[in-house]
């Protein structure tokens, strides 16, 4: 059960009790580690499991669970301005999604096949998102689409959420577009293809998991995102997160415990599953030979 | 005609190949730079800005917004800021190195999920988790109610509305960024040495020093960085936990750009912002780049 090696090959033939107590004891899992981790567990989920499980509180605390009720569910699904702002994050996570994924997968392609000077300026450019704390990016989004006289709006949400995501994607499909082996767009050219329908026809195929994965995840991340829409959005209608924002600022808000259970279970669902698609095309990414060891 | 004119052949694929790899890395780079590096040259040129009479910002050359900064007021506020950024960094990297060594060493077949356990659930919506944080750590919460019953706080004990309610929502909000770098250099981490350590006598303490911290001081230092920068950015946990006397640099720069209305401070203060962290990098950096000199040696 535990990893600790057991040195086997070089282990005397008869080991002294020593050595033999020294190995109980290696075996012996240490209880202070688990208990501190065990621990770490249970509070890493219990404000997850505190808000799912008062989104059921038939009453408006957040202490007493007073009997189970779908109250705070019916409450959101009958609040249109709620329902509003639900139908703009899911289609500014679509756009930025789609965008995205075009744009880094397009980079990630370049970065690992373009040996110039432009190529490595373009990875330093790609960095920048990485490093930066998003309420900075949020400030400097906001003060371009105001300098440029944009009114905000969904629109620059969508806008500002590319250009934060594109980094993701590409650092995602980066060590994958590296694994492969050129040598197999050569063979596509030496049969006659040309250089982009050997790209469109043998890479992007055997990119396609991690182009999926990568998609799931940008979708969750960015519906999630506060800070980067807090800055951008316009007035009406607001992203959902912005909207909760202003809701837990001002006190307890019930029905806020629903919304936060759904998104929180919708977005765990994705990354899970984003986690989980390279393996549904088996580990390789389903095409063996194109990866290049 | 092919088989005798080979080199022509491959010299205008090679040349076809890099104007393609080109093609496809301009639009996502212009892209960025068309907003991002424009928009951060954006900030700095306005933290040097002035606005009109009716607070819309304009370009200019004024220093008022930089020399605010040396308001005692601001000055305050950006000491706390790193203060609790890196009591963060210290308390995120005592909590992450024992679990992420327990996942690695001890987590058997389970480590994989053990450690997609902890990061699936961060990348979820990091403002329901504050506020499910904020709701535990309430005054008739379950923490409180726990330390109460085993005697280590009295009724009059509260951990919100307190830098220690700060502190305590930045770590939960950014231990993952410490336990991701650490668990894969402990994951890396030759079991073996640690036999070593311990065939050569030396006690679980000693060995531990000498040669599990060592050994991944990197992925330390990596947390390190990757906690901080968030963390000082941060202005949702000095919100939600700490209270109005908690403010953080993040709050001042949201108020300036939202209730404020100055918006060359606000430029000023996340240049400010910027530059601190600017430092923190360069310090890693340096740091990797000594350790890979003496790897080398």
């Amino acid at each position: 059960m535990t990893l600790v090696r057991m040195p086997s090959a070089t282990a005397p033939a008869s080991p002294t009790s020593r050595t033999r107590a020294r190995r109980a004891r290696a075996h012996r899992r240490p209880r202070v580690l688990i208990a501190v981790t065990g621990l770490f567990f249970a509070l890493l989920y219990l404000p997850i499991a505190v808000v799912a499980l008062f989104s059921f509180n038939s009453q408006k605390s957040l202490t007493v669970f007073d009997g189970f009720s779908l109250r705070w569910y019916r409450a959101f699904v009958h609040d249109d301005v709620l329902i509003a702002s639900l139908g703009t994050s899911l289609r500014i996570s679509l756009v930025a999604m789609a965008g995205s994924v075009i744009l880094g997968v397009a980079l990630a392609l370049g970065l690992v096949r373009c040996r110039t000077r432009l190529g490595s300026l373009a990875g330093l450019v790609m960095l920048v998102p990485l490093i930066t704390p998003e309420i900075v990016t949020g400030v400097a989004s906001m003060l371009l689409f105001k300098g440029l006289g944009v009114p905000l709006s969904t629109a620059t949400v969508m806008l500002a959420e590319i250009t934060f995501s594109i980094s993701y994607v590409t650092v995602i499909l980066r060590s994958r577009v590296a694994a492969l082996n050129p040598e197999v767009e050569e063979a596509a050219m030496d049969l006659g293809a040309t250089r982009w329908q050997a790209v469109r026809l043998v890479t992007l195929p055997a990119l396609l998991p991690a182009v999926l994965a990568s998609a799931v995840l940008i979708f969750a991340l960015v519906f999630d995102d506060f800070v980067l829409a807090y800055f951008t959005t316009g007035v009406d209608p607001q992203p959902l997160s912005v909207r909760i924002y202003s809701a837990i600022r001002f006190g307890v808000q019930p029905t806020i415990n629903a919304v936060g259970t759904l998104m929180l279970a919708g977005s765990i669902a994705l990354i899970a599953l984003a986690l989980f698609i390279p393996r549904l095309f088996g580990r390789r990414g389903g095409l063996d030979i194109l990866s290049g060891k | 005609m092919a088989l005798l004119r080979p080199s022509s052949r491959t010299r205008r694929r090679d040349a076809n190949g890099t104007r393609i790899w080109t093609w496809l890395m301009l639009p996502g780079t212009l892209w960025m730079t068309g907003f991002l590096i424009a928009s951060l040259v954006l900030v700095a040129v306005l933290a040097v800005g002035t606005t009109d009479e009716l607070g819309n910002p304009r370009f200019g050359f004024d220093l008022a917004g930089i020399r605010a900064l040396a308001d005692p007021a601001y000055t305050e506020v950006l000491a706390r800021s790193l203060g609790y950024a890196l009591l963060t960094c210290v308390i995120c990297l005592l909590i992450a190195y024992p679990v992420a060594y327990t996942i690695a060493l001890y987590g058997g077949r389970y480590k994989h999920a053990l450690i997609a356990a902890i990061v699936v659930p961060f990348f979820a919506n990091y403002l329901v988790r504050m506020y499910g944080w904020s709701v535990v750590l309430s005054d008739d919460g379950p923490v409180l109610s726990a330390l109460r019953a085993i005697g280590l706080a009295d009724a009059g004990t509260r951990i919100l509305n307190s830098g220690f309610g700060v502190v305590a929502g930045l770590v939960y909000g950014f231990v993952v960024f410490m336990i991701i770098p650490l668990y894969a250099a402990l994951e890396r981490l030759d079991v073996s040495l640690i036999e070593a350590g311990r065939d050569l006598y030396g006690g679980p303490v000693r060995t531990f020093f000498f040669v599990t911290l060592p050994a991944t001081r990197q992925g330390a230092a990596a947390g390190l960085v990757l906690v901080f920068l968030p963390a000082m950015g941060d202005f949702v946990s000095a919100q939600l936990m700490g209270g109005p006397d908690q403010i953080m640099i993040g709050n001042l720069i949201q108020d300036k750009f939202f209730q404020g209305q100055n918006w060359p401070l606000g430029s000023a203060l996340t240049m400010l912002l910027m530059l601190v962290l600017l430092v923190g990098m360069l310090g890693y950096l340096r740091r990797t780049r000594k350790d890979e000199a003496e790897a080398l040696r």
